[in-house]
């Protein structure tokens, strides 16, 4: 068998440009200074789901409004794990496992104050129908919620009747759909023509396997997004007012 | 365990040093005179129709019709000698079997006429979808299993040479654990679940293939190896460690080699990265595919793939017009083009040689083709068959051995970031304080996901 010296073969450019801190080491410079928040955001960051509601309950025993805790410390942990995932610091399987320990935060504190959080904006999420392959919009409709956006979950295979039902009743900001196969990604067609029948002009953002931009580019209301990091912004645009123009123009890559 | 289930305790290959493309220890002989891993390589084309083609079943004919012939024009024009045709069926194919048997009687027929015309060897291989994903929850057993087995039927009877499957079991498990680097999951879904599947299966899928005299080439781990392998992506993706892929790829092999157990005899699928493993374990012929499938998706071996490849795939295109004719034909050429140069290799005792070649090219590219290095792949090979009868064992040895590899790997000349390194100790230590008895990690896990509403423990025999 023979071997090589492969440097002049091959360029680990992961290893090259890695950042010289760690996450830990970046996370610490960033945490909150007030000291009952920044045991929140801390377990927000470790992930830790047990930690989370301990260190609230703290929190609310030294007199800190639960519904306030919500964006005040859990958002804010979140939003330090989402930046060190955009400048590379973190992997996704972090963020997943953060925004996780995050909802059980915004759920306790729900329960706490007894009252509705409000969120920065609806989201339906849905996978085409005949179509099982989830993982990617499980990925998607994570992010989502990590940046503080309400998720309606309508799962896989589901048929264009039931999207349309859930797009009249949410009234989403935006819909976002996956689809692996060639085949079944035709369901999209269906969902723009059914949404424009009806007057109803919001973003459908597709993504999954076989997708591509030429594809989705087709569609009036429809969105190309290959990055599932990329939802969220997605989003946060929409919030900021761009039409689906502007959306294009911003997010199709290619 | 069924009572036709033969597991491997010894490796087919005495030294990883004479395995190489082309050749197998159990060569197959099916179609129109090819044979498989008898010492040449042929390409086997994939693709997929066109969107619209799903609208009915007479344009989903004429679409494999139309495949199928511009394929074997290619081949013939320009002069390759061998070929073999991939459908993998869109839902609409498997969910009504007789439209599935349609295309294959279809195919068959084509290939017929260029093999009387031109005596091209070939060969047809059907792969119905696994259509047991419910929408709820996984139903591996139940009246889909029934009709999968009844699409499987029909191919068979209708012109498929060899039937595949890339089984589902367990993915719903996989897909929560892995993005959650939940180490014990990846094990329980891939080398619990999925291989009890896996042999569930084949058992009745290798009884179809006799009753017909057909192949029963085998099986992959795309729904959960090929997940880990495209989250984790290229090198600068940060979807997940390349190191926790590579524990699924490791695991995916004692899993994809119990088809092998209960009754395939390859060549294995293309798409399964891990079926080095089991050609160095069982002897089997194998597909596989790396640069000729970067139409579908990218790896991180596009030639190491080719080290030990029987035949050579490019996972799958959509059938559309390039400027060089259609997909299939551009694509089936650069396959061919391929064969073609490993088959010259083989013709002048080169073979040894450009095997290295394409192995060394992209060893130390990523940890996942490091692990899939021949003489790594063999030493993973070992660590399963040392356990071979029991199926949680080998597949912890088989991730412990890999983790094991990149380690290794990691003190010479394989370069890992920070970041994998510290992955790969803690899935090292995480891999080590699992028990070592079966039925109390299967215990452990099963209630673990009790609370887990789209698990059904009934799936897998529970």
């Amino acid at each position: 068998m023979i071997d090589i010296n492969p440097q002049r073969i091959l360029t680990r450019y992961n290893v090259k440009v890695e950042k010289e801190m760690t996450p830990e080491e970046v996370a610490e410079k960033l945490f909150p200074v007030e000291v009952n928040i920044r045991e929140v955001a801390k377990a927000v960051f470790e992930g830790d789901e047990d930690e989370v509601v301990e260190s609230i309950q703290n929190a609310i025993n030294n007199g800190l409004d639960p519904l306030s805790l919500i964006n005040n410390a859990l958002m804010v942990g979140m939003e330090i794990v989402s930046t060190l995932y955009d400048d590379g610091v973190l992997y996704l399987p972090d963020v997943i496992i953060s925004a996780q320990a995050m909802i059980e935060g915004i759920e306790y504190c729900k329960e706490r104050s007894g009252q509705e959080h409000e969120y920065k904006g609806k989201i339906v999420s849905y996978v085409v129908e005949g179509d099982i392959h989830d993982i990617g919009k499980k990925i998607v409709t994570v992010l989502l919620r990590a940046k503080g956006y309400e998720v309606v979950d309508l799962g896989k295979d589901v048929c264009v009747e039931e999207v349309i039902a859930a797009v009249k009743r949410e009234k989403p900001i935006m819909l976002t759909g996956t689809s692996l196969m060639t085949t079944t990604m035709v369901g999209f067609q269906d969902v723009n023509s059914r949404l424009l029948e009806s007057d109803i002009n919001v973003p459908v953002v597709c993504g999954g396997g076989a997708v591509t931009q030429d594809f989705v580019s087709q569609y009036e209301l429809g969105l190309y997004c290959e990055e599932a990091s990329d939802v969220p912004k997605i989003a946060d645009a929409i919030i900021n007012g761009l039409n689906i123009g502007q959306l294009m123009k911003e997010f199709h890559k290619h | 365990m069924g009572l036709s289930l033969k597991r491997y305790n010894k490796m087919a290959y005495d030294d990883f040093e004479d395995m190489v493309f082309g050749h197998s220890i159990y060569p197959i002989k099916t179609g129109f005179d090819l044979e498989i891993g008898a010492g040449y390589t042929s390409a086997e084309v994939n693709y997929a129709p066109r969107p619209a083609a799903g609208e009915s079943k007479e344009k989903l004919i004429t679409e494999y019709q139309k495949i199928t012939t511009d394929v074997l024009q290619r081949m013939v024009q320009v002069g390759f000698p061998s070929v073999v045709l991939e459908t993998e069926h869109v839902q609409q194919m498997t969910v009504n079997p007789s439209w599935g048997a349609e295309i294959a009687h279809e195919q068959k027929t084509i290939m017929e006429e260029f093999y009387d015309e031109y005596g091209i060897k070939c060969a047809l291989r059907h792969t119905p979808a696994d259509i047991r994903g419910g929408k709820e929850a996984l139903d591996l057993r139940g009246d889909s299993y029934c009709l999968l087995l009844e699409s499987f039927e029909e191919v068979a009877s209708n012109g498929a040479d060899m039937l595949s499957i890339e089984s589902l079991g367990g993915k719903s498990v996989f897909d929560s654990s892995i993005i959650r680097n939940d180490l014990s999951g990846v094990l329980f879904s891939i080398g619990i679940l999925g291989t009890l599947d896996v042999e569930f299966i084949w058992e009745d899928i290798s009884k179809i293939a006799k009753k017909h005299d057909v192949v029963a080439a085998g099986d992959t781990d795309c729904a959960q190896a090929n997940t880990a392998m495209f989250i984790a992506g290229g090198l600068l993706d940060r979807k997940l460690a390349h190191t926790l892929a590579v524990v699924a790829r490791a695991v995916s092999a004692p899993r994809s080699l119990a088809a092998y157990e209960a009754g395939a005899v390859g060549p294995g699928k293309d798409c399964g990265y891990e079926n080095t493993i089991i050609k160095a374990i069982a002897g089997v012929p194998i597909s596989q595919e790396g640069k000729g499938s970067t139409c579908a998706h990218s790896d991180v071996m596009g030639n190491l793939a080719m080290q030990c490849c029987d035949l050579w795939s490019n996972e799958s295109v959509e059938y559309r017009g390039e400027f060089g004719g259609t997909s299939v034909q551009c694509w089936g050429e650069t396959l061919s083009y391929d064969c073609s140069m490993m088959n010259t290799a083989i013709e002048a005792g080169y073979a040894k040689v450009f095997r290295d070649v394409f192995m060394v090219s992209d060893r130390y590219r990523d940890p996942q083709a490091f692990i899939l290095a021949f003489d790594n792949a063999y030493r993973i090979g070992e660590s399963i068959v040392k356990d071979g009868n029991d199926i949680y064992l080998r597949a912890k040895n088989a991730a412990i051995e890999a983790c094991n590899i990149v380690d290794e790997g990691s003190r010479g000349q394989l370069e890992l970031s920070r970041f994998e390194k510290a992955s790969l100790a803690k899935a090292i230590k995480s891999l080590h304080s699992l028990t070592d008895e079966k039925d109390v990690f299967i215990e452990e896990n099963l209630n673990k996901l009790s609370t887990m509403e789209s698990f059904r423990p009934e799936n897998y025999g529970y």
